[in-house]
């Protein structure tokens, strides 16, 4: 009989649950990110989404429930483990969040430098080698974050996240302002990071066509609970009425056929 | 008619609770900073650049400010002396004026305009953008990597400031007393330098710390806490400046009476 590797589980949330002053935003949330698995998340805006990805990396303190990262159980960890614990993840946020009193190489290679000291060559050389990937110029590398656009932005908070290689990627909205082309270019890396490297990503997105290309798994928050999980294809053949209205501007021909 | 005293009762009330919980959120503030600035590892490339704008770049407004506090100290002194007969005492007033007050406040404001309002909204910012979250995800304490750095260079900066400044502006009086008041250039330095004690010297520069450690505690403090964008920028960035402007002028009277008191 075959044997069959049993895939380990890299991030496991178990009844997590949120509130601000009184406004539930998270209830009972549980869900499982697999090794070598990609996950996309999606939502309407403000259902918290981002506030379920800011418990995860432990930003945000969640008044009830569990998160587990490779083993160690995050919540209530203590600072010093916890700063361990994210060197290994990836992590963009929303609106790129790039240090503005730093280049673009600076903001790149920053986690890299924080661990090993490089100097300035080495440092270009290690954010080209990246940058190159997501289809921008080494002309950028000496520009501020203020001086290049708002797509480019985003693809150097990506750049910044994938550095290092780490095992676990978490997005959140990757694509979000940036156009048809680069949004696929940004969809085929993460695809290739989980793949090839053997890591695993939540990606937080609106962009079905996005969720289409990358995601092995969805998950649907809807009135603060996960109200639907499944692949990408069952999607498209789901009853669920949120799903439904999700779905509804794209056509699945195009991703399918 | 109870119910409007209930209600206005219940909202002091809760203001007061909120404002004690404020205060003791910046003592932990304080506190936190403190650890972290003398925690290793230091960050001396930001160290220096914050040397470079609260000292360097702070030069000129607290050159211009002091020089013309200097000149109209003499010219007020002078008037106001010259109806008992007591001219001589101007370069007396204007040096101890000078080194025990107005050199350290005035110093201390300047700064808290330009440097304490350039802190609460860089780090503002940073917050309101995601940055200082970004910091912690990327195995950095904000504490240290962006607060620590801005209340060394204060604690060290504007002792130096105020020291320069001082200089400057009784130099400002000197200015006014030989060229307006005819005033004998020799008699009026050695009556400057017959009347520096060291005791002013050092209210003046403890004062310079003190108001260092201000700034840079209540700029970082509203800038770590701001929220919603925009108005809390703004909101942070108005605050630091008011709120330091005020423990300022609070501290120096408590600083002038430990030393006289």
């Amino acid at each position: 009989m075959e044997k069959i590797k049993k895939k380990k589980i890299i991030i496991k949330v178990s009844d997590l649950s949120k509130s601000f002053n009184n406004n539930i935003v998270l209830k009972n949330i549980n869900f499982q990110l697999i090794e070598g698995e990609s996950l996309a998340i999606i939502g309407a805006s403000g259902s918290g989404k981002s506030v379920l990805l800011k418990n995860i990396i432990g930003i945000l303190q969640p008044d009830k429930g569990s998160i587990v990262i490779n083993d160690t159980e995050m919540v209530n960890l203590s600072r010093n483990l916890k700063e361990k614990l994210l060197l290994d993840l990836g992590i963009t946020f929303q609106h790129g969040a790039l240090f503005d009193s730093l280049k673009i190489w600076e903001n790149i290679i920053f986690k890299t430098a924080n661990k090993e000291k490089t100097n300035n060559k080495q440092g270009k050389q290690l954010a080209f080698s990246i940058i190159k990937q997501l289809g921008l110029q080494p002309e950028i590398l000496d520009l501020y974050p203020s001086e290049i656009s708002g797509g480019m932005q985003k693809r150097v908070a990506i750049a910044r996240a994938i550095c290092g290689n780490p095992k676990i990627l978490l997005f959140d909205e990757p694509t979000s302002g940036l156009d048809p082309v680069t949004g696929s270019l940004i969809d085929q890396l993460i695809k290739t990071a989980v793949k090839t490297v053997g890591g695993s990503a939540i990606t937080i997105t609106h962009d079905m066509a996005s969720v289409c290309r990358i995601a092995d798994k969805v998950i649907l928050i809807d009135k603060q609970t996960i109200s639907w999980t499944g692949t990408p294809k069952e999607m498209f053949n789901s009853a669920n009425q949120k799903i439904q209205e999700f779905i509804k501007p794209i056509n699945s021909e195009i991703f399918f056929k | 008619m109870l119910d409007f005293f209930l209600d206005i009762l219940g909202t002091t009330g809760k203001k007061f609770i909120n404002f004690v919980a404020n205060i003791g959120h910046f003592f932990i503030f304080f506190g936190s900073a403190i650890y972290w600035a003398f925690k290793p590892p230091w960050y001396f490339k930001k160290i220096f650049q914050q040397i470079l704008d609260i000292g360097y770049f702070s030069l000129p407004v607290v050159g211009l400010t002091t020089f013309f506090s200097g000149m109209v100290l003499a010219l007020q002194t002078y008037n106001g002396f010259a109806d008992f007969n007591s001219e001589s005492t101007v370069a007396r007033i204007v040096l101890t004026s000078i080194t025990r007050e107005l050199g350290p406040v005035l110093t201390g404001l300047m700064v808290a305009g330009r440097v304490g309002a350039k802190m609460a909204a860089e780090i503002a910012t940073m917050k309101v953008t995601e940055q200082i979250d970004a910091l912690e995800t990327l195995g950095t304490r904000p504490m240290q990597y962006l607060i620590a750095p801005k209340i060394i260079a204060s604690l060290v900066c504007i002792p130096f400031l105020v020291c320069i400044g001082n200089t400057i502006g009784i130099l400002g009086g000197y200015v006014i007393a030989i060229y307006k008041l005819n005033f004998n250039p020799s008699l009026y330095l050695y009556a400057t330098m017959e009347y520096l004690q060291l005791i002013d010297i050092i209210q003046g520069t403890v004062k310079a710390a003190v108001f260092g450690l201000i700034i840079s505690m209540v700029s970082c403090y509203f800038g770590y806490n701001a929220s919603k964008g925009a108005e809390g920028v703004g909101f942070a960035t108005t605050s630091s400046v008011v709120i330091s402007s005020v423990m300022i002028l609070t501290s120096t009277y408590i600083i002038t009476a430990l030393f006289f008191g």
